[in-house]
């Protein structure tokens, strides 16, 4: 029980200490997850929208592709990523592995199904009369979108933030493709594991609070920004 | 001139025939009632008129631009956000400078006399606060055919009044049909369509 006591004890230490491996892991976990979900949010949204609104044969098999989808284990994204970025994969030549930016293609790969799913199940429980509504009074096919994300803002915004999580808590992909370089693409999650491989209890256990504070700061902000979603 | 022309109208849902109209024609500035009781396909025929509801035999001819029809859901649904934001909807897709949207807005709200309620959350808003404001949102893209299903129900009397009277200075420039399963004001609507249980018109 010390050991854990003493652990928390050293990871306040570091935090507080500013401890600049912890510092620059953390930053890289944050831009690469922002970035990753970023891209994920920008193709995802219409994509879930269109699933949600479209009537197309062999709908219903996509939507369910996608849910699965948000089950993909990281080390399995991680290693089809590993293979197509590797030397001899079809993107080799981009040398993209090893790289911060393997990371966030293999974050954005995880985080695509869960913005898309997510979406398309907040736009398709909208009541029937927002899409009607905006119809009648001359809303065209782009603006109709706007209104679907608009009107289903909370279930969009939980999406991006599902998406955040996922992406800034894993492992497979930062370690599988990004090979935990330090300096290049350590992040918090793999130094998380390293430190602890190492017995070096105290350091890991802080930069998983950080991880933890990282992850309830920004889902403070984003859901700051839905002034009408009080909880 | 002639803004809608309907022959053998009929509309179907699971076997069953939810509206039958043989045969309508009303008129540019016409204030129709459509009557009736409840099943009676009123509404059904607002949405056809609409274009809402796309799944139909017959003929259904609307002289406008779809972009000029606007309906009125006999519980309106409102955008989130602002009362204002709602009236400025139809006018912000059209493009409306956001100076231009924000006068025209509150000149509805006002002649609505739902002006007080501008900058209140749409959700908050009581069951006939909601039809006015829908219906200063529907007037405000000066639409040239107004389909209101039961714009009256939920509302109070003074409500009723200013709805009224808005209702007749809007007929002036534009054709309004209406629903109701009661009795409309005479002063409000010159020609009345009854739709019976059997789906069959009558003028």
């Amino acid at each position: 029980m010390d050991y854990l006591v003493e652990g928390l004890a050293d990871a306040i230490r570091a935090m507080v200490g500013r401890d600049p491996v912890i510092r620059v892991a953390a930053w890289r976990s944050v831009w690469i997850s922002s970035l990753a979900v970023l891209i994920a949010s920008v193709s995802g949204l219409p994509v879930g929208c269109w699933l949600a609104r479209a009537k197309f044969p062999g709908r219903r098999y996509l939507v369910l592709m996608f849910r699965a989808g948000m089950a993909f284990p990281t080390v399995f994204v991680g290693i089809v990523c590993f293979g197509l970025f590797a030397r001899r994969g079809p993107l080799g030549p981009l040398e993209l592995l090893y790289t911060p930016w393997a990371i966030v293609l293999g974050e954005f790969v995880l985080a695509f199904p869960i913005v898309v799913s997510l979406t398309q199940g907040a736009v398709y429980a909208l009541d029937p009369r927002v899409s009607e509504t905006a119809i009648t009074l001359g809303a065209g096919p782009l603006q109709r979108w706007i209104t679907y994300v608009s009107e289903a803002r909370t279930g969009v915004t939980l999406a991006i933030l599902a998406a955040f999580s996922r992406c800034v808590s894993e492992l497979g992909i930062a370690m599988m493709v990004g090979g935990n370089i330090k300096g290049r693409t350590r992040t918090l999650a793999t130094a998380t594991a390293m430190e602890t491989g190492k017995g070096e209890f105290a350091q890991g256990l802080a930069m998983g609070l950080i991880l933890l504070t990282i992850a309830l700061v920004v889902m403070t902000l984003i859901g700051s920004l839905n002034k009408e979603d009080k909880l | 001139m002639t803004l809608v022309e309907i022959e053998a109208l009929r509309v179907q849902k699971e076997g069953a025939v939810i509206c039958n109209v043989p045969s309508l024609a009303i008129n540019a500035g016409e204030m129709v009632a459509i009557m009736g009781d409840n099943g009676s396909g009123k509404t059904t025929l607002l949405r056809v008129l609409a274009s809402i509801e796309r799944d139909y035999r017959g003929k259904c001819v609307i002289a406008t631009d779809p972009r000029d029809v606007v309906f009125v859901h006999q519980s309106p649904y409102l955008f989130r956000g602002t009362v204002l934001l709602n009236v400025t909807y139809g006018l912000r897709v059209r493009g409306l400078r956001r100076s231009e949207c924000q006068r025209k807005g509150l000149e509805w709200l006002e002649r609505c006399g739902a002006a007080k309620l501008a900058n209140k959350t749409a959700a908050h808003l009581s069951g006939g606060e909601r039809k006015r404001i829908a219906l200063a949102r529907a007037l405000a893209i000066e639409p040239k055919l107004i389909l209101l299903d039961e714009p009256l129900e939920e509302v109070d009397d003074a409500g009723i009044a200013t709805i009224c009277k808005v209702l007749g200075e809007t007929a002036v420039d534009a054709t309004v049909i209406l629903t109701s399963p009661v009795a409309l004001p005479s002063s409000l609507v010159a020609r009345r369509v009854e739709l019976f249980d059997q789906r069959r018109i009558s003028t």
